[in-house]
């Protein structure tokens, strides 16, 4: 099919790399389910992942501590999932969102939705629900995700302002919409005078996966798995994005109102990340490039690798 | 084949950049339009590939409505080389040309050896063969704009559109350029600056001034020291060049 060696050699490049990334994937698990402030061995790893997944058929974990199995299961394995899902969701949406506004800079925060999350959360934790029950840490996600959405929007309506959506007018009000947002957050913060509360916004807005949990992860993991696929099946019309306006539609397709659904997909699905994981930088600006770099611009290949290897972080 | 516009008018803000444009022509040939910078050659073709939207008029083509056509039904059979060839991510050549082949596809659709094939034979026309796994970004502006040809010749079009294709390229590629669209054989409709390459490879020829059609004709008949000098507001000698027996200008102030 392809008459010429060079790329030949470059697919074998390709598909021995990949196989690779499995290998250290699977390992990578492993590791960190073991490692950390009580280090557990591997194999006792493995014992108790058997055990869990079978639902007690396999595996035996009669001689393994019961605390143990306890810091397996209930912190470390939803730690590892939702960091996975987590790394998915980032590096898909940012391979998205670069595409829909063709700039090589855009990240899934570009529009805003960093500082609407920031915003919504710094409401939550200031004003009202800010103690530590359950109840109130699903409030300071949700109010997180409403805030992420309210940036989205207010961007999406900013870029419609004078007629056709250009890739120029959604950053320039992507910008405009952060900086707003990020200030009224800092004048939530100078007005309340709370201590304790600009403490936990600025965890928050670091980033953590510490308060993973069970209950959690579904939601995630379906909406991230979903999404992640719908974007994979898009690949014609993504790769006509990075071509601009002009060159889509002498291709037949008008960019419009796909750049419109899938920010609105890639936003959706960011909210949700950090509303559950806080602000986690840089995967989603730097793992569709590192792809790129590997795979090529073709969104066929780059949206599902830019998703494996984002699970990575 | 024929490509009839009836009554166009386009709006680009509020300032009307055509006005009340009809013509009607043969798309079995070599179509040149000819015209000053802002005339609205470029906003003519870009409103015929469904770029701009008109504020008013039809276009047709073979009988199909355009306007009212979904554009990957029209980006079927017409195939466009435009001037916007900036990126800002990089793909080789091959994917580059590959991209061609998307009116074709459906949304899921993966590409089939047939595709690979049309593929290869658009890039060994162009003389691509050997740069099909470079990277778009690293060649030349000759290069590009020829990479730029074999994706529309991998669309297979009925019809051609370039907007100005020598724009930015040395007098050797400018040649190539418009012998490699000359010998593809199917219709052309072609806007350039150039007035001698609109002469040696055009069959008919549009003059557009101020968002109309001044004048038409062959070359023979359509070139005249007025017409030039209306056009383009310079003084034009007109003569048969003795060594290529083609017409020939000479211009000045």
């Amino acid at each position: 099919m392809f008459s010429s060696k060079k790329w030949i050699q470059k697919s074998y490049y390709q598909i021995a790399l990949t196989f690779f990334l499995v290998i250290f994937f699977v390992f990578s698990i492993v590791f960190s389910l073991g490692s950390g402030q009580a280090e557990i061995s591997l194999i006792d790893v493995f014992q108790i992942l058997l055990y869990k997944f079978s639902g007690g058929v396999l595996g035996n974990i009669a001689d393994i501590e019961q605390a143990v199995v306890n810091i397996i299961w209930f912190v470390r394995t939803p730690r590892v999932l939702m960091s996975i899902f987590v790394g998915l969701g980032l590096a898909t949406s940012g391979a998205i969102m670069q595409a829909v506004v063709q700039n090589p800079l855009a990240d899934p925060y570009i529009l805003g939705i960093s500082s609407g999350a920031s915003l919504g959360a710094t409401f939550a934790i200031m004003i009202g629900f800010g103690s530590a029950s359950i109840f109130s840490q699903l409030n300071l996600s949700l109010s997180a995700f409403i805030g992420a959405l309210l940036a989205t929007f207010c961007v999406l309506f900013l870029s419609n302002i004078g007629g056709r959506m250009t890739s120029t007018k959604l950053v320039l009000s992507g910008t405009i919409i952060n900086s707003i947002f990020s200030s009224f957050s800092s004048l939530i913060i100078y007005l309340a005078d709370d201590a304790e509360g600009i403490k936990s916004v600025t965890f928050w807005s670091m980033g953590s996966l510490a308060s993973a949990s069970w209950s959690k992860l579904p939601l995630l993991i379906v909406v991230t798995l979903v999404i992640s696929v719908f974007f994979a099946s898009q690949f014609r019309i993504l790769n006509t994005m990075l071509l601009g306006d002009e060159a889509a539609v002498t291709l037949g397709i008008s960019l419009g109102k796909y750049r419109r659904i899938y920010m609105i997909i890639a936003s959706l699905l960011t909210g949700l990340i950090v509303a559950n994981s806080g602000m986690i930088g840089f995967v989603g600006l730097i793992i569709p490039h590192i792809v790129r770099g590997i795979y090529g611009s073709d969104h066929k290949k780059l949206v599902p690798m830019c998703g494996f290897i984002g699970a990575f972080f | 084949m024929s490509l009839d516009i009836q009554n166009l008018h386009v709006k680009l803000g509020k300032k009307e950049i055509i006005h009340d444009l009809s013509l009607s022509m043969n798309t079995n040939q070599f179509v040149g339009i000819i015209g000053a910078n802002g005339s609205g050659k470029s906003t003519l073709l870009k409103t015929i590939y469904k770029s701009l939207t008109p504020a008013k008029g039809r276009i047709y083509f073979d009988g199909l409505d355009i306007l009212h056509t979904p554009a990957k039904k029209v980006s079927q059979k017409l195939g466009v080389v435009g001037q916007f060839n900036e990126l800002s991510f990089d793909f080789t050549v091959f994917q580059m040309v590959l991209l061609g082949r998307t009116p074709h596809k459906k949304l899921l659709e993966s590409d089939t050896k047939e595709d690979f094939a049309i593929v290869e034979q658009a890039l060994a026309k162009m003389g691509l063969t050997s740069f099909k796994n470079e990277s778009f970004l690293s060649l030349s502006g000759g290069e590009k704009q020829r990479v730029i040809l074999a994706r529309v010749l991998a669309k297979q079009p009925e019809f051609m559109i370039l907007d100005e294709p020598t724009n930015h390229l040395d007098i050797r590629y400018q040649l190539e350029m418009m012998e490699s669209v000359k010998k593809l054989g199917i219709g052309v409709l072609v806007a350039l600056h150039d007035l001698q390459l609109a002469a040696n490879y055009c069959d008919y020829l549009y003059a557009m001034k101020d968002g109309a059609i001044v004048a038409f004709g062959t070359p023979e008949n359509l070139f005249t020291q007025d017409l030039i000098e209306d056009l383009y507001g310079i003084k034009c000698s007109i003569y048969k060049n003795p060594m290529t027996d083609k017409i020939a200008f000479h211009y000045y102030l």
